[in-house]
């Protein structure tokens, strides 16, 4: 077995817990000592999902940054990554190390929703605190739980918020889908269609699109018999590029909903085709673009403590729910504890974080603290945040 | 040829008694470890059957069948379905997941019974393997896809396995009774015809052993010991994913067994904890994972041919198995 | 639509063709299949990424340095570990492929990680339009390079000097030695000459399908379906093979479900190898006992 330099510390951790009379209640001040407040971040910064990882890695600047400003009454964050690769069995081990081994006092991060959906069980009876801050599957927060929260629109806001954007074209009647068929699309697609449904429009057509194809000439020619007014484009990004890429190229002139996996601009950068993309949107969180003024002062934390990081649609979204956790460890004062800290991030209500469009609201009820999303397509060649269709915010 | 367990070398039978030590010292380890660490300890047991099983196939029949991955699945998704959806208790459900690999690994048998070898097994038995993968993820109706399939809290004899420490025992016990059951298949005259067909098949089979039975016998040896592993996988992640059981999966199977060693049961126990234990401890330095792996079957491929196992092997004759032929 | 569907299938076919005909010169020339050629691809596509954007090279010499580095590390490669481990189970060189890619993947996403990168492309050639049928630059170029390697290769193996010699090695290692064929140096050159044809797959590739690290895992079940379905070993049996699985994949995702896209390779090795082993073009392969 491992020959793990921690064994000391797991053997009297282990004592305790056998103390502990088998229950796994957390304990209140597990990982604050009177300078530091360690924090678990879980990303997949290894693995083929790893450039979802830049979100975490904005968190952890992030964190730096407030130390950098002298901490939190006095505490600064002691932050300690894990790795999940973006599988299950890895995320679990992860999240155990993190909780009974480093002892963390709380937990922030996670990009992967089936990774997140593993661990759910490993963290919950624990009660110890949550943010998830990537990660969109609402399931992960829903039915609330003593210690999880979501810090980012969760799948059904996001959902909602391509079909909005769809029916806000007029007379949208026909539409199609193309999709990955892994749960990560569907927290997008789903919704999406069931709020269109809402409105009387159900998709004519879906097609699949899996991970790791380069051609999507099928997809593409089936989505073009149907003669669509809009398509739903559930996809990561190399595959975006390679459909956007096929649709030109076989005359699908479309326009194209796209998820919260991609931005705008890296998509561009890697078409290197303005035409291909001036008919494709995406769900924007933010309340400005990747490089507009508002933005520059998140990015250059980023950048400050990552300088070979670039900068992408992905890197300061956590930051947002990392803006709210230290709102809520500033509100407990010097007395923390894992109580007091949940309770004032439950007491947060419509805080504008500078970052994300949504403004994030907690309760006991209901752990989605964010529930709109913008969109972003290109106006004139230049990405622009819409309220609506043809409509810049 | 009388079947015998008995040993020409003295001392080897009661050096054996070693073998027995280690289950037993085992049982102290949920006394000292965190919960996290006790989750890898029960990983490890996990890999173990997946080692052994594998091994049977690929070390003592010498076949490069890569179905594991596919046995490991169909024991995963098995068990977790009876669980969930007819609230099997877990014996039944294990027993059930070594029926369904037994199945899988006849399946995998038929190709290798019609003279298929070498290369063309290893591609067709690793398309089986992604077959299988692509039922799981559009089989939604009963798998749940790609969102993966929530594995009710298994009850053992009323047991609970709620938390690692219960999983350990559990595990321990199937892991002690599943290894010894295959030393007895391997050290028997089953064990020894599959052992002579990989040697020269024509050879065995114009001593008039019928080498199809003992191919098929081998691979659904395999399939239900690689199933029951599945099982135990269920058990141990609580959520049974299609993407756990990909190209990926089965070369981390096959680097246990190349680690370990082929020839022998201790080889596959070494290999199994190596590279489950090990890149844990690399977590500290992130990306290097790959670059471990792929370092480490290197440096055995080119210095330790013969597995980990065969370290022991130079230390002590005694670590010799019966079957380790070389 | 069929027309289009057509054309694409070939396209993507002939990138299999591509992939199938550079292990399946390795295979003929040292009977091995390399299990971690999909990763060399790769290898071959992020050399001349860093050559074109970090050393500023201009394209084709950048292109030419990747070829030519790939088969200095195929020489490297036999030398140290594939001669190495000569003596032992075949299945040990299955692996030791498969690792050297693993090696090759983990440095890659070391020094890359999170990125996705855009690669620059080979020529900027127009697509053609014939009627409603568009024919894009880089499946012109894909065929035809293929086409050049399978002519290349055609002739190596059955009109020269070489191709005796590939054939004797094949047939028997101990008795091209005994008539005095340096059959070590023979194996260098091959993994060499492998490795730079998975070079120029990866920069004819990578355009296409972005820069990651994972670039090679698809292509390489491509390849080996490709590989199957023509009979392993056959040079034209690659080519055939990769742009039948390349028009299976679009026909049957187009007019059946674009679900099936995935595993059609699979499909077809299952099918190939349960109805006929030895492929369309290949040799008796099943073992008899």
């Amino acid at each position: 077995m491992s020959r793990s330099p921690n064994q000391v510390t797991s053997v009297l951790a282990g004592v305790c817990m056998l103390a502990a009379v088998g229950s796994v209640h957390a304990d209140e001040t597990t990982g604050l000592t009177d300078t530091s407040i360690k924090v678990g971040v879980m990303g997949p910064f290894t693995g083929n999902a790893s450039s979802y990882s830049k979100a975490e890695i904005g968190l952890i600047a992030y964190f730096k940054h407030i130390n950098d400003q002298g901490g939190i009454h006095g505490r600064k964050f002691e932050i300690i990554q894990e790795d999940t690769t973006c599988e299950p069995a890895k995320g679990i081990a992860g999240a155990k190390k993190l909780i009974h081994q480093d002892q963390v006092f709380y937990l922030h991060g996670n990009s992967c929703s089936g990774v997140a959906m593993a661990v759910k069980p490993t963290i919950e009876p624990t009660g110890i605190p949550w943010i998830v801050a990537h990660a969109v599957n609402q399931d992960i927060s829903k039915p609330p739980t003593k210690g999880i929260f979501h810090g980012v629109p969760a799948g059904p806001a996001y959902g909602t918020a391509m079909g909005k954007f769809v029916m806000s074209r007029p007379g949208t009647q026909r539409v199609g889908i193309i999709t990955h068929t892994n749960d990560w699309a569907k927290n997008y697609c789903e919704p999406a269609s069931e709020f269109m449904a809402t409105k009387g429009v159900k998709p004519i057509v879906e097609v699949a699109l899996e991970r790791g194809q380069t051609d999507a000439t099928a997809q593409v020619l089936k989505l073009r018999e149907a003669k669509l007014d809009f398509i739903l484009g559930c996809l990561y990004e190399a595959e975006t590029v390679v459909f956007l890429r096929d649709a030109k190229r076989y005359g699908l002139r479309v326009p194209v909903m796209g998820t919260a996996g991609t931005d705008l601009e890296n998509t561009l950068a890697r078409l290197g085709d303005k035409d291909a993309v001036k008919d494709y949107y995406v769900l924007h969180a933010y309340i400005d673009n990747v490089d507009g003024p508002k933005m520059k002062a998140w990015n250059d934390i980023v950048l400050k403590y990552y300088p070979d990081e670039t900068i992408t649609g992905f890197s300061t979204i956590s930051m947002a729910s990392g803006v709210a956790a230290v709102k809520a460890l500033e509100a407990a004062g010097r007395d923390l504890t894992r109580s007091k800290f949940i309770a004032e991030l439950d007491k947060i209500k419509d805080l504008d974080t500078g970052i994300l469009a949504c403004r994030i609201t907690w309760s006991a009820d209901d752990r989605h603290g964010c529930k709109e999303s913008a969109v972003a397509g290109f106006v004139n060649g230049k990405p622009t945040v819409l309220s609506g269709w043809n409509k810049p915010l | 040829m009388t079947e015998s367990t008995a040993n020409p070398r003295p001392g080897v039978a009661r050096f054996r008694c070693v073998y027995y030590l280690a289950p037993v010292l085992a049982l102290a380890i949920p006394f000292i470890v965190n919960e996290y660490l006790q989750f890898m300890a029960n990983a490890v047991l996990v890999y173990i059957l997946v080692t052994l099983g594998f091994n049977i196939v690929i070390g003592n029949l010498g076949q490069l069948a890569f179905a594991n991955t596919a046995f490991f699945g169909i024991g995963a998704y098995t068990s977790a379905i009876l669980m969930t959806y007819l609230g099997f208790p877990y014996v039944l459900a294990v027993v059930a997941a070594a029926v369904t690999g037994g199945i899988a690994g006849f399946l995998a048998s038929v190709t290798a019974l019609r003279g298929i070898r070498l290369y063309y097994l290893a591609i067709i038995t690793l398309a089986f393997g992604e077959l299988l993968r692509w039922v799981y993820l559009h089989g939604d109706k009963i798998t749940r896809g790609s969102d993966g399939l929530l594995v009710p809290q298994p009850y053992f004899f009323g047991i609970a396995m709620d938390s690692e420490t219960p999983k350990f025992y559990v595990f321990l016990l199937i892991t002690v009774l599943v290894v010894k059951a295959t030393s007895n298949l391997m050290r028997s005259r089953v064990g020894r015809a599959i052992v002579a067909i990989r040697e020269n098949e024509a050879a065995t089979a114009s001593l008039g052993i019928h080498t199809a039975r003992y191919i098929v016998l081998a691979f659904v040896w395999s399939g239900a010991v690689v199933g029951i592993a599945g099982a135990m996988f269920a058990a141990l992640t609580g959520r049974v994913f299609p993407e756990s059981f990909g190209l990926t999966e089965v070369i981390v199977h096959f680097g246990m067994v190349l680690v370990g060693g082929t020839s022998s049961i201790v080889g596959s126990v070494i290999g199994a904890v190596t590279l489950t234990a090990l890149p844990e401890y690399f977590r500290q330095f992130p990306g290097m994972s790959e670059l471990f792996f792929g370092i480490v079957i290197i440096l055995v491929l080119l210095f330790l041919p013969k597995g980990l196992a065969s370290l022991l092997a130079r230390i002590s004759p005694r670590f010799n198995e019966r079957y380790y032929l070389d | 639509m069929l027309l289009q569907l057509t054309v694409s299938g070939i396209a993507q076919g002939a990138l299999y063709a591509l992939i199938a005909l550079s292990m399946t010169v390795l295979y003929r020339a040292t009977t091995i299949v390399n299990f971690g050629h999909g990763d060399f691809v790769m290898g071959g596509a992020f050399i001349v990424y860093v050559a074109v954007i970090f050393f500023g090279l201009p394209f084709a010499l950048a292109a030419i340095a990747s070829i030519g580095l790939m088969f200095v590390l195929g020489l490297a490669v036999s030398r140290g570990f594939i001669d190495p481990i000569k003596t032992g189970p075949h299945i040990g060189f299955a692996m030791m492929s498969i690792s050297i890619g693993y090696v090759l993947r983990g440095g890659a996403r070391t020094l890359w990680g999170r990125e996705v990168l855009p690669m620059p492309r080979v020529f900027d050639i127009e697509p053609i339009f014939v009627g409603g049928v568009v024919i894009t630059g880089d499946a012109m170029i894909i065929c035809s390079t293929v086409a050049l390697l399978l002519v290349v290769f055609f002739l190596i193996f059955y009109k020269s000097q070489l191709g005796v010699i590939v054939q004797a090695v094949f047939q028997s290692e101990r008795g091209a030695t005994l008539v005095g064929i340096d059959v070590r140096g023979f194996h260098e050159t091959m993994w060499g000459v492998g490795l730079a044809m998975g070079a120029i797959g990866g920069i004819l590739i990578a355009p296409i399908s972005l820069l990651h690290p994972d670039l090679g895992a698809s292509f390489l079940i491509r390849g080996f379906a490709a590989m199957t379905l023509g009979g392993f070993g056959s040079l034209w049996g690659a080519v055939v093979g990769g742009l039948v699985l390349g028009l299976s994949e679009q026909y049957l995702g187009a007019y059946v479900s674009t679900a099936l896209i995935d595993i059609t390779a699979y499909l077809v090795i299952i099918i190939v190898l349960v109805i006929r082993p030895a492929g369309l073009f290949g040799r008796q392969v099943a073992v008899r006992v």
